[in-house]
């Protein structure tokens, strides 16, 4: 009897591992290639990381489930190019951990969202999108203003993304608190390190429009503003360019 | 470790993705079509009418 | 209590001893993360390991179960998981009405962070994936196990441990939301130490379903353990594979995901997809390989079409996901190969629905006859019909409309109401007058009325959807004689309106279904049905409808 318990336990078990081997090929064939597309992704020399705040930011926008009703990945289809810019390349969500590459848009795209509304249209929209759009249906997020930012473990988020592959240096680790707030208070002491370290393009202004607090409104409009301006490289090719590759690739 | 360059592992993924798919389908074929299989598949089919609601001891 | 009654003093004590284990872990959780929303976690995950440690230790000696209960199966925790399963149900399909109304009235809500839509989307999606769909699959899974073993479950601590922790592990996830706790992978939300929890829950389930195979009487596998073996293996892979993340540090809530840009949308995708695959499909499928046939008492139209088209779907889905990136910055030949192996994709799947449909041919006057058996003939026809859909929308041409509209959303909601729905009710319907010892449902006129709601819903549910979703995506791409796009984002929205409270009235139907269910399935639970004579007077649809009477 034992003998033949033995014998009827190992097909359950070798069937489990029959059901293993048939259902991984596909993703290892699938996936396995992206892992050294290193190669093939294009190279570019100006592809910055997020500032603390604006990471900061990316982080509410994940927490508050913007990406449930808004894509951040223009397809190459024309008339993606033609209403929303140019198409989103891979380079360019590079250093996103996860990708927000969404799958609905309830609201418009917004990989290139950036720098297409003033920081004070973005904050009365978010307090009350249909102040601003009558037709909106974007839900109000106007504790965003009544927030705080929480800033002091700012530097250990930095080293968590160091260890996945994000080029954040010492210095950025070590400043990553004071640099959120100086990105925020342009006439601070802080702010000076803040280009410093991130380039002089970075933006530092008072996002929400009230230098004398950080909240979460100054890091949510931070990173609304550098969607789509990390990298120069999609804007490179013309938009005629644009326009035919993506005819071709439909 | 050797260095697989990203051409290879599209060209292996390409080529032997339909070489597994048909090898399977081969086996699974054979399975269920082997004459002994026949009547477990048969007693099988039964297993769910049974009416008796408690374990085999 | 008589469920911690059914269980030797041995198992009370482990069972106390692991309830203890956890609620150590949440407490060096809650102290870790003091400072941040972990806290939270931390107590909630106290708060639940404490309740079961008092329950057992209240009952703790009480007598021991009598020694013929190993001659019976093992169903105390697939009649609590029962429950479970209607709870959330209902909570989640609750959530799922009011983000519905949401969309048509964005005021309808709080000035609080918790009410707003992008926090609320992924209590639903969780809530009827994992709350409903899991707790579901888990219970109907060890029942069928059981069954087609012919073999009483191997003990009865685990069971226990999988169901409870599984249940943990859903409310970790709804309540993190509502908190702001996310990774935003789409339905692989939860944190790291949620994500922890469940490979625990996941390898003692594997290990019990395992074990309890091992047990078995029959020679042979039955094919519906088939489908649970690979939605539970297959979804242990995925979980793992896609939630490696580093956390900022043992005391935060927050981790990020090792995977970025194109290959975490690989992975996330391939995950995605395949959690479709392997747990709303090929689980729901055992479902339907086992209960299907005991309720129309014919036997499984063809047994080697089902090991082909298991095998076939085992292999193929695995290939699909990336079809939810086509034109975007994912190489070129991944999209291809998606798109082609979506397609084949068809053939495995409509054998398992016409598998399914031909079962019944000959007992069409049951089908007419039992809503019950009718909720899964439903449910098969909707199968075809989703699975059909999904190979059309994962043409290129295709996707390049119906990507990002609402079409995407009909489509998973032909699947999730049509298909996991009505196949579960269909199975719990079956379930809970056996597991009880009722002869029937409290009132098979309720069955009645929920099949009707569920359809109805479902119906004006998809058609809202596929019609709101294709003019979206015509209004899109559409250009005027100048050459410039006619329409703006805004008036596209505007057209939407109307299907989107549509949509909340099908919503609205198939809630009021599952609330209907619930009480049956309570009131069964609670009471004797009326007696035969009684019924005798009563006409209609009101007749004994358990078969073989
Ligand atoms: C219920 C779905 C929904 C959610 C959730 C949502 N939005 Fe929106 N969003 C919309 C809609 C619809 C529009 C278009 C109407 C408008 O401008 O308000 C929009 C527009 C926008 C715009 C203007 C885009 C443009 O190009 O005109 C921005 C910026 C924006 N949303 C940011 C956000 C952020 C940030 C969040 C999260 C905090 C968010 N949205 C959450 C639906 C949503
Ligand atoms: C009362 C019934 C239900 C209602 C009213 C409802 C409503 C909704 C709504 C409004 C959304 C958001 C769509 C959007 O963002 O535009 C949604 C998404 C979703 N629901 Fe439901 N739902 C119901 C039942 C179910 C069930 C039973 C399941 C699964 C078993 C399910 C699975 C999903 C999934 C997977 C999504 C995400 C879709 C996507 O991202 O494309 N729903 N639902």
């Amino acid at each position: 009897m034992p003998e033949i318990h033995r014998k009827l336990e190992r097909t359950a078990i070798g069937f489990a591992l029959a059901i293993i081997a048939v259902s991984s090929i596909g993703g290892l064939v699938e996936i396995a290639p992206l892992f050294t597309i290193d190669e093939t992704v294009e190279k570019v020399e100006d592809m910055r990381v997020y500032t603390p705040l604006e990471l900061a930011g990316r982080n509410i926008y994940m927490r508050e489930g913007c990406y449930a009703c808004h894509s951040q990945m223009i397809r190459t289809l024309r008339d993606e190019v033609e209403r929303y810019g140019p198409y989103s390349l891979a380079v360019e969500s590079q250093y996103d951990h996860p990708m927000l590459w969404g799958s609905k848009r309830t609201g418009p795209d917004l990989a290139r969202v950036g720098g297409k509304y003033s920081d004070e249209w973005h904050v009365a929209h978010l307090a009350d999108p249909r102040a601003v759009v009558p037709e909106s249906k974007m839900p109000a997020y106007a504790w965003l203003q009544r927030n705080a930012l929480r800033t002091h473990d700012l530097s250990a988020h930095l080293v968590a993304l160091r260890r996945v592959g994000v080029p954040y240096s010492d210095e950025m680790v070590e400043n990553a608190a004071r640099d959120a707030f100086g990105q925020a208070f342009p006439d601070g002491a802080m702010a000076e390190g803040v280009a410093e370290r991130y380039g002089d393009d970075t933006n530092i202004r008072a996002f929400d429009g009230d230098p004398g607090r950080l909240t979460e409104m100054d890091a949510l409009v931070a990173y609304l503003q550098i969607l789509g301006q990390l990298t120069d490289a999609p804007h490179q090719k013309e938009a005629g360019e644009q326009l035919v590759q993506a005819e071709e690739a439909e | 470790m050797m260095e697989i360059s990203h051409e290879t592992l599209v060209a292996i993924a390409k080529s032997w993705g339909l070489f597994y798919f048909i090898a399977m389908s081969i086996g699974v074929l054979i399975y269920t079509f082997w004459p002994r299989n026949r009547k477990r598949f048969a007693r099988a089919k039964l297993i769910v009418l049974d009416k008796e609601d408690r374990p085999c001891s | 209590m008589r469920l911690i009654a059914g269980l030797t003093t041995t198992e009370r004590q482990t069972g106390l001893f692991l309830a203890g284990l956890v609620t150590l872990m949440g407490a060096a959780l809650g102290i870790a993360g003091r400072n941040d929303l972990l806290g939270y976690h931390g107590l909630l995950i106290v708060v639940f390991g404490a309740v079961i440690m008092i329950a057992l230790l209240r009952n703790l000696d009480a007598p021991e179960p009598e020694e013929s209960r190993l001659s019976e199966y093992y169903d105390d925790p697939i009649r609590f998981g029962i429950v479970l399963t209607m709870v959330w149900a209902v909570f989640a399909m609750f959530i799922g009405v009011w983000v519905s109304a949401l969309l048509a009235w964005p005021e309808l809500t709080f000035d609080a962070a918790w009410a707003s839509f992008g926090r609320l989307r992924p209590v639903h999606t969780t809530g009827v994936i994992f709350g409903f769909g899991g707790n579901a699959l888990i219970a109907t899974s060890l029942h069928v196990v059981q069954r087609t073993s012919r073999a009483r479950l191997p003990d009865q601590v685990s069971p226990w441990f999988v169901l409870l922790g599984y249940n943990l592990f859903c409310l970790l996830a709804v309540t993190g939301y509502f908190l702001g706790i996310t990774q935003s992978k789409e339905y692989a939300e939860p944190e790291w130490y949620a994500d922890i929890w469940l490979v625990i829950i996941w390898v003692t389930y594997f290990v019990l379903y395992i074990r309890t195979l091992a047990r078995r009487k029959e020679p042979h596998i039955y094919v519906a353990n088939w489908y649970f073996m690979a939605f539970i293996l297959v979804v242990a892979v995925l979980h793992i594979i896609n939630n490696l993340a580093v956390p900022v540090s043992f005391g935060s809530a927050k981790a990020y995901s090792a995977f970025s840009g194109v290959q975490d949308a690989m992975t996330q995708w391939w995950y995605g997809h395949n959690a479709v695959a392997f747990f709303l499909t090929a689980g729901f499928l055992g479902m339907m390989y086992y209960y299907l046939p005991k309720r129309a008492e014919r036997p499984i139209y063809s047994y080697r079409l089902s090991i082909i088209s298991f095998w076939g779907i085992t292999f193929l889905y695995l290939w699909a996901g990336s079809h939810h990136l086509h034109y975007t910055a994912l190489p070129h030949w991944v999209q291809t190969l998606g798109m082609t192996f979506s397609i084949v994709l068809l053939v495995p799947s409509w054998a398992s629905a016409g598998n399914a449909l031909l079962t019944l041919n000959g007992a069409w006057h049951k089908v007419r006859d039992d809503a019950t058996l009718r909720f899964m003939m439903v449910a098969a026809v909707f199968y075809g019909l989703t699975t059909f859909e999904g190979s059309f929308l994962a043409i290129r041409a295709v996707n390049s409309l119906s990507h990002y509209t609402d079409w995407t959303v009909g489509h998973v909601h032909a699947g999730a109401l049509g298909w996991v729905a009505m196949i579960t009710f269909g199975a719990l319907y079956t379930l809970t007058p056996s597991l009880w010892k009722r002869e029937r449902m409290y009132s098979n006129s309720l069955v009645e009325v929920h099949f009707w709601c569920a359809v109805i819903g479902t119906f004006i549910y998809v058609f809202a959807m596929w019609n709101s979703g294709i003019i979206q995506g015509l209004m899109w791409r559409t250009y005027n004689d100048s050459g410039t796009l006619t329409y703006s984002f805004i008036e596209s929205l505007v057209a939407m309106h109307p299907y989107y409270i549509a949509r909340t009235v099908g919503g609205l139907f198939f809630l009021t279904g599952a609330v209907v269910g619930t009480y049956n399935i309570l009131m069964t639970i609670r009471h004797e049905p009326r007696p035969l004579r009684e019924r005798a007077e009563t006409l209609g649809a009101d007749q004994p409808l358990v078969p073989g009477e």
